[in-house]
């Protein structure tokens, strides 16, 4: 099935279970008041301290109490650069040739403990991000220090204007601004507090967490947004076990699922229980990839790395581990999920996308080439987090690669030595998923593929594609800044530095009652519900 | 008695003891710790913010001098600090305490209520029809784990009336029907499985009795069969029933952890895995310290309710 065939169907998929895509928006006025019952599946891993985490059981729930400088439209389900809107800043403005971004503050903001906000604020906590030399405070984690490496410093001429100097252009920065994980906190606040605690700006003030049980949120009267949000409170439950959460959305317990929760699978049982249930599939900005360990043999070389690359059938994956539910891209998700992802003809010129039967033959030479047969096959150890989408995964993976020769066995990490075990490279190959925070070239980029990064667990280095990176980072032209981040994708596919198998969806479930609720391509950026309302 | 009390209390704080060796080390032992942990959940390592999150929970420190700082802290009624959620851990572990306590002492009830009338109906009737009926009934109890029927409750209630208990945890002051509801049929889905054992045990405990000589006599005697059960019989068939009882409910305390998955109860024996995954050793050693001497009373409370239904069983030197 083509790309434009993956993208039709879930957009019939959109008609026949969600009854036409997307929430009702703007249909009718909308209300002030009501409670809204939130489903997590797990409680905050450290609290409400986004910039110290990278997952969405934290950035879901911990949005409502926080602010951006900018943030993607709520109401828009693509995000792009032309989606963003203000929200602590008032405007923006890139100056001396994109080498410095002025943020203009709002006047009126308090935090939720009644002091004012500031441009000490701004620059308190991306210095904190960044790891400043001279910053005042210190975060324990900060995962996304690299997003703001091409930050030399972060002025404040005023009480209410930051201007972020950089080192280079980087039109990209105000996109990675714009994210979930970018909220500002407050300079009076030590950071720690956030793990247990929250003192922000959004449209909701955290009443109670209960640990293990619920995070419970009141109106924030004093949201510097007039007549937002509309809800008077929103609960977030957690409820550990998955039969139970969707129990408890079916049986109108809860009015919302988790974002990326719902399968395609669970969406059509859901339907047919409930049919007046609003699902809607979208994007989640999380993809499968093998990562494979370039500085060990046999992964070192790069013939047996396109092996594996040309071994997996991309849709048949999707058919046999998603049911359907994704759809296949490179390094950054396909239209009209993403913005940057490749097009259709780019797609299938890759290793993966032809015919299986070709595939598994050039993957066959390319392991003849390398020195292995069918007589004498290459034995590996295909690692995996212990969690049940990884091991699905990963088991059709081994299926695959049987086909050529290959045979790998497969070793199941728990989820506490997953990433140590991935950044010490104490694997041969391995079964992974990705989550990107922004559809952003460079967030995605610098933080899986470049040289010594962290989370480049395959280490790949390719001094080539580092450049292109940097120049595609600068690039003002969006055309020609498109260009070349089209030929870096294919470029990381065709060394198979970490290759891409799909883009999972997401069948986001609500209630009819809610509104305005619009689910993003990316769940880690549409949690902010002030512009959530019920007719309940 | 009071030397029997004193001795056997002595015991329980040596057998506490050895537990306390047991979990730390085991715990040392887990793969992994918070620190990995907390790295996953930001999808990166850093190896110098490693060691310095070492130092600030003292797990920098030698083994030895973090198990001495654990008595330390238990002996001056300080259970140290999550290192999960940052806070004493006692102020975690209480609210969690009363919802495993409820849950396993109803499932206790429900076990009880079910399995010793059932097991002397089916003993009473033996080989009859209702015995084999009533023995299916228990090995169905026996054969389906308490988990799986829980689901299976859930999953059937929103099935075919679209409605499941409450999903977050409701207080008697809050709503007590409610509550009660919340409440009613985790304890089924427990209970059953725990009357199966309990029903089992008392219909082979009041056959073996039903063959002694003073049941023949009391019959001799002339004394209607209700009284030959109830009074002299199921008397004397209760010990083993009742050390089943004791055992069922130490295993409760412990084994609620899936039930109370599935049924979203803020309970200890869910948190207790939760806090393992985590590797938050404040935690996780403290509450099994928290069952283990509930096991143990409940063991003691056994034998001291043996002298109570047995007047042949003496304490003493």
């Amino acid at each position: 099935m083509t790309r434009f065939r993956f993208t039709v169907a879930a957009f019939v998929l959109a008609g026949v279970v969600g009854g036409g895509v997307g929430l009702a928006t703007g249909q009718t006025t909308p209300k002030q008041g009501g409670h809204l019952n939130m489903m997590l599946r797990e409680d905050l891993s450290q609290g409400f301290s986004i910039h110290e985490t990278s997952t969405i059981s934290t950035v879901w729930p911990a949005m409502p109490c926080l602010s951006n400088l900018v943030l993607f439209d709520p109401l828009k389900r693509v995000e792009s650069a032309d989606t963003i809107i203000g929200e602590l800043a008032e405007k923006w403005s890139w100056q001396d040739n994109y080498k410095n971004l002025v943020f203009f503050l709002r006047k009126d903001v308090k935090w939720h403990d009644g002091k004012p906000f500031t441009s000490k604020d701004v620059k308190h906590t991306y210095d904190m991000v960044r790891a400043a030399p001279d910053a005042p405070a210190k975060l324990r984690l900060s995962p996304r220090k690299d997003w703001y490496a091409n930050v030399e410093a972060i002025e404040v001429p005023d009480s209410h204007t930051v201007v972020f100097r950089l080192k280079r252009p980087q039109p990209g920065l105000l996109a990675m601004l714009a994210s979930g994980y970018s909220p500002v906190y407050a300079a009076h606040v030590n950071p720690a507090t956030y793990r247990t605690a929250c003192v922000g700006t959004g449209p909701f003030k955290v009443k109670e967490w209960r640990k293990g049980e619920f995070i419970d949120y009141v109106k924030n009267p004093d949201y510097f947004v007039k007549g937002r949000p509309y809800l008077d409170s929103l609960r977030y439950v957690v409820i550990k076990e998955r039969g139970t959460r969707v129990a408890a959305l079916q049986a109108g317990q809860l009015d919302v699922s988790f974002p990326g929760e719902i399968s395609k699978t669970a969406a059509e049982q859901l339907k047919a229980a409930v049919p007046q249930l609003v699902i809607t599939p979208v994007g989640t900005s999380v993809n499968d990839n093998i990562i494979m360990n370039v500085k060990k043999p046999p992964f070192d070389n790069p013939k047996i790395r396109l092996a594996v690359s040309y071994a997996i059938d991309r849709k048949g994956l999707i058919q046999a581990v998603h049911q359907g539910g994704g759809v296949p891209g490179a390094s950054l998700p396909p239209r009209p999920y993403g913005v940057w992802g490749l097009l259709e003809k780019d797609l299938t010129a890759l290793p993966g996308y032809g015919k299986p039967e070709d595939m598994k033959a050039r993957a066959r030479k390319l392991l003849g080439e390398a020195g292995f047969s069918p007589q004498k096959p290459l034995k590996v150890e295909m690692a995996t987090r212990a969690i049940a989408i990884y091991v699905d995964m990963a088991s059709f993976v081994i299926n695959e690669l049987k086909q050529v020769g290959i045979e790998a066995s497969l070793k199941q990490i728990e989820t506490a030595q997953w990433h140590a075990m991935a950044t010490r490279g104490e694997y041969q190959i391995g079964a992974n998923l990705t989550g990107i925070g922004v559809d952003e070239p460079d967030a995605n980029f610098y933080e899986n593929y470049a040289c010594g990064s962290p989370r480049n667990y395959s280490f790949y280095c390719n001094e080539e594609v580092a450049k292109m990176v940097d120049q595609q980072s600068q690039e003002l032209d969006p055309k020609k800044r498109q260009q070349l981040v089209a030929t870096i994708q294919k470029k990381l596919e065709a060394d198979a530095a970490r290759p891409m198998l799909d883009w999972r969806l997401d069948y986001f479930t609500v209630w009819p009652h809610v509104k305005n609720l619009v689910p993003h391509h990316n769940i880690y950026n549409f949690g902010r519900m002030q512009e959530v309302w019920t007719t309940k | 008695m009071k030397t029997y009390v004193a001795q056997r209390l002595g015991i329980a704080v040596l057998t506490l003891l050895g537990m306390s060796l047991v979990i730390f080390g085991l715990l040392r032992l887990a793969p992994g710790d918070i620190v990995d942990i907390l790295f996953a959940a930001a999808g990166y390592v850093d190896p110098e913010a490693r060691i310095e999150i070492m130092r600030e929970l003292g797990l920098d420190q030698p083994l030895w001098v973090q198990y001495l700082e654990w008595m330390r802290q238990i002996l001056t009624g300080d259970m140290g600090k999550s290192y999960r959620y940052d806070l004493p851990a006692w102020e975690i572990i209480r609210p969690l305490v009363p919802v495993t306590l409820e849950l396993a002492a109803l499932s206790l009830i429900v076990s009880v209520a079910l399995g010793v009338p059932l097991g002397v109906i089916s003993a009473v009737r033996q080989d009859t029809g209702l015995d084999y009926l009533l023995r299916v009934f228990s090995l169905a109890g026996l054969s389906m784990p308490s988990f799986w029927l829980g689901m299976v409750i859930i999953l059937g209630l929103v099935a075919w009336i679209g409605w499941i208990p409450p999903v977050t945890y409701v207080s008697p002051s809050e709503n007590l029907g409610l509550h009660v509801i919340q409440f009613a049929l985790p304890a089924l889905a427990v209970g059953y499985r725990s009357s199966a054992l309990i029903m089992r045990i008392t219909r082979s405990s009041l056959l073996e009795v039903m063959r002694e000589d003073y049941i023949r006599t009391a019959r001799a005697k002339g004394q209607s069969g209700g009284v030959v059960i109830w009074r002299h019989a199921l008397k004397n068939a209760i010990l083993p029933v009742v050390t089943v009882i004791g055992i069922e409910f130490a295993f409760l305390i412990g084994g609620l952890v899936v039930t109370e998955t599935v049924f979203n109860l803020p309970g200890v024996a869910r948190f207790l895995v939760e806090a393992i995954l985590w590797r938050d050793y404040p935690v996780v050693q403290n509450l099994v310290m928290f069952i283990a001497v509930v096991v143990i009373l409940s063991n003691l409370i056994v034998d001291m309710l043996y002298g109570v239904l047995d007047p042949r069983v003496r304490y003493g030197n």
